[in-house]
């Protein structure tokens, strides 16, 4: 019997703490688990008894890096709540805030977390010697990223100014048009990123389940729709009754739920390439003219695209922003982004979002007091998790079947989970 | 690493249970990061290098609250191997918002994940502390998230052996300098009025009170705090329950 174990213990360049144990026995994978052995912090109780305004605050540290897509989802949870309606300014200034945690959270992970596997470097920092242009053009994507996150939620994470009902400040209309300027400068460098991250070699992977992601007629929904789609079985459902099609269960080597279809118990992906497969056609023009010249087209099911669909979606980000920002500039938003007012009371409410790395959605339930009785976060990468798993094992299997290394085999499965963009302080929270 | 010569101090990195978002935070100021790296020798960043952990190093930089008995062991290691130790962040300086659910860690536990609690979580689990309640901290970075800018300065000190200032009025000076007002007056709580200075008073300048996040100021006067809040119709538990969320009860007083 020939055995043999690849194990990584505390994988680099993810966010959080992951482990990979595959054990092949005799030419078949007989273990594939992702470990995500990110300790607990108990967000879902912590926030029990806390009053309502401050919940968003304390769930905007379930994660540095995706802060923005916390507080949001926290604050649309507690609007579904109390019937609140904010402005046309204010839904624009969230949509900002998103996109800003896009190109944030797509640089960080393309060039500093991915990359370097494909140039053949440990980390990005000797890619300043070797390809200068693009570390520069990473370093200025991520940095526009910040500056947009800065400018809006006033910090580069856990924005201050986003609260119940709007925003406690706002902008200068120069501050916007110099935005806007800077978003349409970066967009030949971010063509060129998709252009690059296409070029990568990829093992060819068909993932073994389905994809899911906010939808809504005519646009590339980021925040706003209530409406989510399991994109290769067709189900369409409501975000409020999530829990109808999604059924989060535990497991015993890893600190995040896991997730997966409630009909059939299939696993499925929530990525920047599931919002590609299911609004592709409602990409910006130059957006999907890179998609499409990246090879980029619906059905992609290589779960190793996903890094070229994060390149595709900073282009958009860039286009869809610098409009956006023009638009407050020249007060082409209804209202104020000032916070309406709204009356407290008891109930259930779902947020719902795409984070950079997929669909989120926070529940909260609260009393008549507005303190929170009940939550619970449901994270991109928690989501995720099965279908990772399940490729990785197809993928070790393929491998093993073409007589690889264990060193090539541990270095492709590194790459695959990376390019699931794993989000691991985000899964467990 | 490039142009790393012997005698550059050595730089690691490690985070424990938070949100990473300080040490995002330093990849953040992306104009200044290589300036500082180049004075370093960045031996171990798990976030951002697949480089192993070495054995000696200068300076280790800590994130987050210790909630694990092997995260205990590290930050030992960590302190051991180290000339100096910097924490960076609420989740290191006071447990943050990791610390929120200290007082009843295992049935908070319970009511996550029910019944079957995962053994990757119920392994080693302890409350969770802050990084000095187990190891002596040279340096701290305060505020959820930090300043990178703190971060490159207080590095600076570790690096070359200056004297550790830190502020120690509260922040409610600082905000005046703003001339934004004052929340107490206007329904809102604000813990400006107990927590350390240095950050600027940011959030209330931008139309949020302070959360405190930088932990209690050595001159901070509690009880009177308490009182403000009464007087101003918000009441005292109301202002206790505040300080839970980045300072727990026991704090008070303790900081020096």
């Amino acid at each position: 019997m020939v055995r043999k174990s690849i194990n990584v213990e505390h994988l680099a360049r993810i966010e959080g703490h992951g482990d990979i144990h595959l054990d092949i026995q005799d030419g078949m994978v007989s273990r594939c688990e992702f470990s995500v052995t990110e300790p607990a912090r108990l967000f879902e109780s912590m926030v029990r008894g806390r009053p309502f305004h401050e919940a968003p605050y304390i769930a905007s540290r379930v994660c540095g890096i995706c802060s923005a897509s916390h507080t949001l989802t926290d604050i649309l949870a507690i609007e579904d709540i109390f019937g609140v309606q904010v402005t046309d300014r204010t839904r624009a200034l969230r949509e900002l805030l998103v996109y800003g945690s896009f190109l944030q959270n797509h640089a960080t992970h393309l060039f500093v977390f991915a990359a370097p596997d494909f140039l053949g470097h440990k980390s990005i920092f000797p890619v300043k010697e070797a390809d200068p242009e693009t570390f520069e053009g990473a370093l200025a994507l991520k940095g526009l990223g910040n500056e947009l996150c800065t400018i809006v939620g006033g910090r580069s994470i856990h924005p201050i100014t986003a609260v119940v009902g709007g925003f406690t400040s706002e902008p200068s209309a120069e501050e916007y048009l110099r935005l806007a300027d800077e978003l349409e400068r970066m967009v030949d460098r971010a063509l060129k990123s998709v252009d690059l991250f296409s070029g990568f070699d990829a093992v060819g992977l068909e993932t073994a389940g389905d994809m899911l992601a906010m939808v809504e007629e005519g646009t590339y929904p980021v925040i706003g729709s209530d409406q989510a789609l399991f994109v290769r079985s067709g189900q369409r459902f409501k975000a409020d009754d999530y829990e109808a099609h999604i059924e989060e269960y535990a497991v015993g080597h890893s600190a995040a739920f896991l997730a997966r279809m409630r009909e059939g118990g299939r696993p499925y992906m929530a990525a920047a390439l599931a919002r590609v497969n299911a609004s592709w056609g409602n990409l910006t023009e130059p957006a999907r003219f890179a998609a499409a010249k990246a090879g980029l087209r619906p059905p992609e099911l290589d779960p190793f695209a996903n890094n070229v669909a994060q390149a595709v979606e900073v282009v958009d980000s860039l286009v869809r922003c610098a409009g956006i920002c023009r638009k407050l500039a020249g007060d082409g938003y209804a209202g104020s982004s000032e916070p309406v007012a709204f009356e407290v009371r008891a109930g259930r409410g779902v947020g719902f979002t795409e984070a950079p790395r997929g669909a989120l959605f926070h529940d909260l339930e609260l009393d008549a007091a507005g303190r929170v009785v009940r939550a619970s976060i449901i994270t991109p990468t928690s989501q995720n998790i099965a279908n990772l798993e399940a490729d990785m094992r197809s993928l070790a299997q393929k491998l093993v079947e073409a007589g690889a290394s264990a060193d090539d085999i541990r270095l492709d499965v590194e790459k695959l989970v990376r390019a699931y963009d794993p989000c691991l302080s985000c899964s467990v929270h | 690493m490039i142009g790393v010569t012997e005698e550059m101090p050595r730089v690691v990195f490690a985070g424990f249970a938070s949100c990473f978002g300080c040490q995002i935070n330093i990849t953040n100021i992306e104009k200044h990061l290589m300036d500082v790296l180049g004075q370093v020798d960045l031996r171990y960043w798990q976030l951002t290098s697949s480089d192993p952990m070495p054995e000696a190093f200068d300076v280790a930089v800590i994130e987050g609250a210790v909630t694990t008995e092997e995260a205990r062991a590290a930050v030992q290691r960590l302190r051991d191997g180290a000339k100096a130790v910097i924490t960076i962040g609420a989740c290191a300086a006071t447990a943050g918002i990791p610390g929120m659910s200290t007082d009843d860690h295992e049935a908070d536990m319970d009511a996550v994940y029910g019944a079957n609690v995962p053994h990757v979580v119920a392994d080693g689990a302890i409350a969770p502390m802050a990084v000095k309640d187990v190891i002596q901290v040279d340096f701290e970075v305060p505020c959820c998230p930090i300043d990178p800018y703190d971060f490159v300065e207080v590095l600076q000190h570790a690096l070359y052996g200056s004297n550790a200032y830190r502020r120690t009025s509260t922040l409610c000076g600082e905000c005046k300098n703003n001339e934004r007002g004052c929340f107490y007056g206007r329904d809102m709580l604000c813990l400006g009025l107990v927590t350390r200075a240095g950050c600027g008073a940011r959030c209330p300048d931008l139309g949020r009170p302070c959360n405190g996040c930088a932990g209690f100021s050595p001159d901070a006067n509690v009880e009177q705090a308490r009182r403000v809040a009464e007087r101003a119709g918000i009441g005292a538990a109301a202002f206790d329950g505040a300080l839970r969320m980045f300072n727990q009860p026991i704090a008070v007083g303790e900081e020096g």
